[in-house]
């Protein structure tokens, strides 16, 4: 009897405990799934059980009763002991994030400053007026958060010191023309190194000049270096097309002169050869009846020659009468 | 079992009690969280420094300080300094600290950061003075601005010494010239970029002369080139033509004599022309008689 009773009881006691296991377990269950839940929509009191959400993108630095336990990269909803065994903290390890420097937006309050960051000095002992932007990003949550005190401002310091030491080294025709990409290399490079150096969890991705420019007060002057850069290069294009226009033009003066010898010549013996023809001819004829020929020629000439003459014919001896004609006037001719 | 069960349950529910209280600041359970250092006191003296994480304490009795772990960022005032070389220049920089030792750090500084900064502040200005005062404005901006930097660095750390404070980097941010030597500097930059002008303009005119005083030689030289050879082209004509005359008149130079003069009368005789002829000339043969001509002959 009292095994039999016993028995039953010790089953019944089994029985009941792991009822009761299953009973809490299930609760449990119960209370996770609905705080979940609750999480998911937001509800404030999810929290308390230790539930959280990371959006993509967030990264979450969970720490254990203060000290860092880990940090929790993945998206979605997440769970940790419930504070304050565990807390977390949510950082936006994938946004892209800005700083400008020197960059004049127009605000008149904010000139003055501006002036004061953007005036630099380069290595040739000038001065530049260089505004530049950086882009950065967390690469360390853990870091970001429990690493420095003030990031922004440090970053920003930090990226000046590091901008003004790399200008420091260049001269200002390098720092406004072929050597900016490497002012840029050489910021960002040298800007790593300090952010490491500090342990800050930041990762530099970009630094990039903006407005650079001499300072105002010289700004004319440079310009006008640019000016006479170009008059240089138009004095130089004038004259090449000076040349190009004398030479074609002297060429064509070579040409016609080549050419008009050339005519010259030709015509000179051409006409050498015609007269000598002609000669030839008058020769034989002349030689077939010479007195006759030579008398005919001579008088032929007298005939068309004395018409249009005045002639006075004088004895010969009476050479004194010589002086008194008017030869002035005869010789001129009528008016 | 139950009595197990109670045991576990009530450790279970008095750790989460201290430790919530601790969180809240009160009992004995201390906890520092990531980013700050506590240090326990005990009437004032120094019984922990604690790291991040659990720490113990008699509640009541011992007090409990907050300060920083991270590292500290610190703008200090911008000078006016004088360089070694006489030159005039405002610089400005910043420190990073942090509290290493928090012991000595509150026996040196009782009234906390603050005083610590003020001190800093001063500290690095001095010493930015100092180190700079060594050198040239040109080292300074350009040369050896990361070694002055490192100097500044050493000299502050080295006045920190024993104070708690680990000095991790000084930097010169922003290196500024006074107004008035600026506008010298813009004076001088403005007398280069002139000068380069003027170079420039110079140069270009320089090879646009060059350019059109070849062009012109080449001209000069093709035209009496040309002119030359014209010369020696009209020569050969002449001489061919010469050569031509000389071959066909050469048959009969008297009578060529007699034609070429007749010729040359009757270009040279024309109106306006007296001609004063005897009558004895051979065009008056007939003049005097018909038989007259007969004479001569």
């Amino acid at each position: 009897m009292a095994r039999d009773e016993e028995d039953p009881s010790i089953d019944a006691k089994v029985d009941r405990s792991v009822r009761r296991l299953l009973t809490t377990l299930g609760l449990v269950l119960v209370v996770i799934a609905a705080s979940a839940g609750w999480a998911y929509t937001g509800f404030p009191g999810a929290d308390l059980l230790g539930f959280y959400q990371l959006k993509p993108g967030q990264s979450a630095v969970i720490l254990r009763l203060g000290a860092y336990s880990r940090t929790e990269p993945q998206s979605g909803l997440r769970w940790h002991l419930p504070a304050p065994f565990e807390t977390h903290d949510i950082v936006n390890v994938s946004e892209i994030m800005r700083l400008e420097f020197g960059i004049r937006s127009g605000d008149a309050a904010a000139e003055e400053a501006t002036i004061h960051e953007s005036t630099m000095q380069t290595g040739d002992n000038s001065i530049v007026d260089l505004g530049f932007v950086m882009q950065y990003r967390i690469s360390d949550a853990f870091e970001s958060r429990y690493g420095v005190a003030e990031i922004v401002p440090t970053l920003r310091d930090a990226a000046q010191a590091a901008v003004r030491e790399v200008v420091g080294t260049m001269t200002v025709d390098g720092v406004l023309t072929e050597r900016r990409g490497e002012v840029e290399i050489e910021s960002e490079r040298l800007l790593q190194d300090i952010v490491d150096s500090y342990a800050m969890g930041i990762e530099v991705m970009q630094v990039e000049l903006q407005q650079v420019q001499p300072p105002e007060e010289v700004r004319a002057a440079f310009d006008d270096v640019v000016a006479a850069d170009q008059d240089a290069n138009l004095a130089i294009n004038q004259a090449r097309g000076y040349e190009n226009e004398v030479l074609p033009r002297s060429r064509a003066e070579a040409i016609e002169l080549t050419e008009a010898a050339r005519a010259y010549r030709d015509a000179k013996i051409a006409e050498a050869r015609g007269e000598a023809e002609r000669f030839n001819a008058l020769l034989a004829a002349y030689r077939a009846a010479p007195e006759v020929t030579r008398k005919r020629l001579y008088l032929e000439t007298m005939e068309s020659v004395l018409p249009n003459v005045e002639k006075i014919i004088v004895e010969p001896g009476a050479a004194s009468v010589l002086p008194h004609l008017s030869l002035g006037s005869a010789s001129r001719g009528g008016p | 079992m139950r009595r197990l069960w109670f045991i576990v349950l009530g450790f279970l529910l008095v750790a989460t009690g201290l430790v919530v209280a601790g969180s809240r600041g009160f009992g004995p359970v201390v906890i520092t969280q990531e980013g700050t250092q506590q240090i326990i006191l005990r009437f004032g003296d120094v019984i922990k420094e604690t790291e991040p994480g659990l720490s113990w304490r008699i509640p009541l009795v011992d007090e409990v300080k907050t300060y920083e772990r991270r590292l500290l960022y610190l703008n200090t005032e911008a000078d006016v300094i004088q360089t070694k070389d006489q030159e005039r220049i405002v610089v400005d920089n910043y420190a990073m600290w942090k509290i290493d030792d928090l012991t000595a750090f509150i026996s040196s500084f009782p009234r906390g950061m603050q005083q610590a900064e003020k001190q800093m502040d001063r500290v690095v200005r001095a010493g930015v003075r100092e180190i700079v005062a060594r050198h040239t404005l040109t080292e300074v901006l350009t040369d050896k601005r990361s070694e002055i930097m490192e100097a500044i660095r050493a000299r502050v750390a080295d006045s920190f010494a024993g104070t708690g404070i680990a000095i991790h980097d000084v930097r010169i941010n922003r290196t500024e010239l006074p107004a008035a030597i600026e506008k010298n500097v813009h004076a001088r930059m403005k007398t280069d970029r002139d000068r380069l002008a003027r170079k420039y303009r110079a140069e270009g005119e320089e090879q646009a002369r060059k350019i059109r005083a070849a062009a012109d030689r080449e001209a000069t030289v093709l035209v009496a080139n040309a002119r030359g050879e014209a010369q020696i082209t009209r020569g050969e004509g002449d001489a061919e033509s010469t050569r031509i005359y000389a071959a066909a008149y050469g048959k009969a130079p008297e009578f060529y004599a007699f034609v070429r003069s007749l010729e040359a009368y009757r270009k040279t005789i024309g109106e306006g022309t007296t001609l004063i002829l005897s009558p004895d000339s051979e065009f008056f043969e007939f003049l005097g008689g018909s038989q007259a001509g007969a004479d001569p002959r």
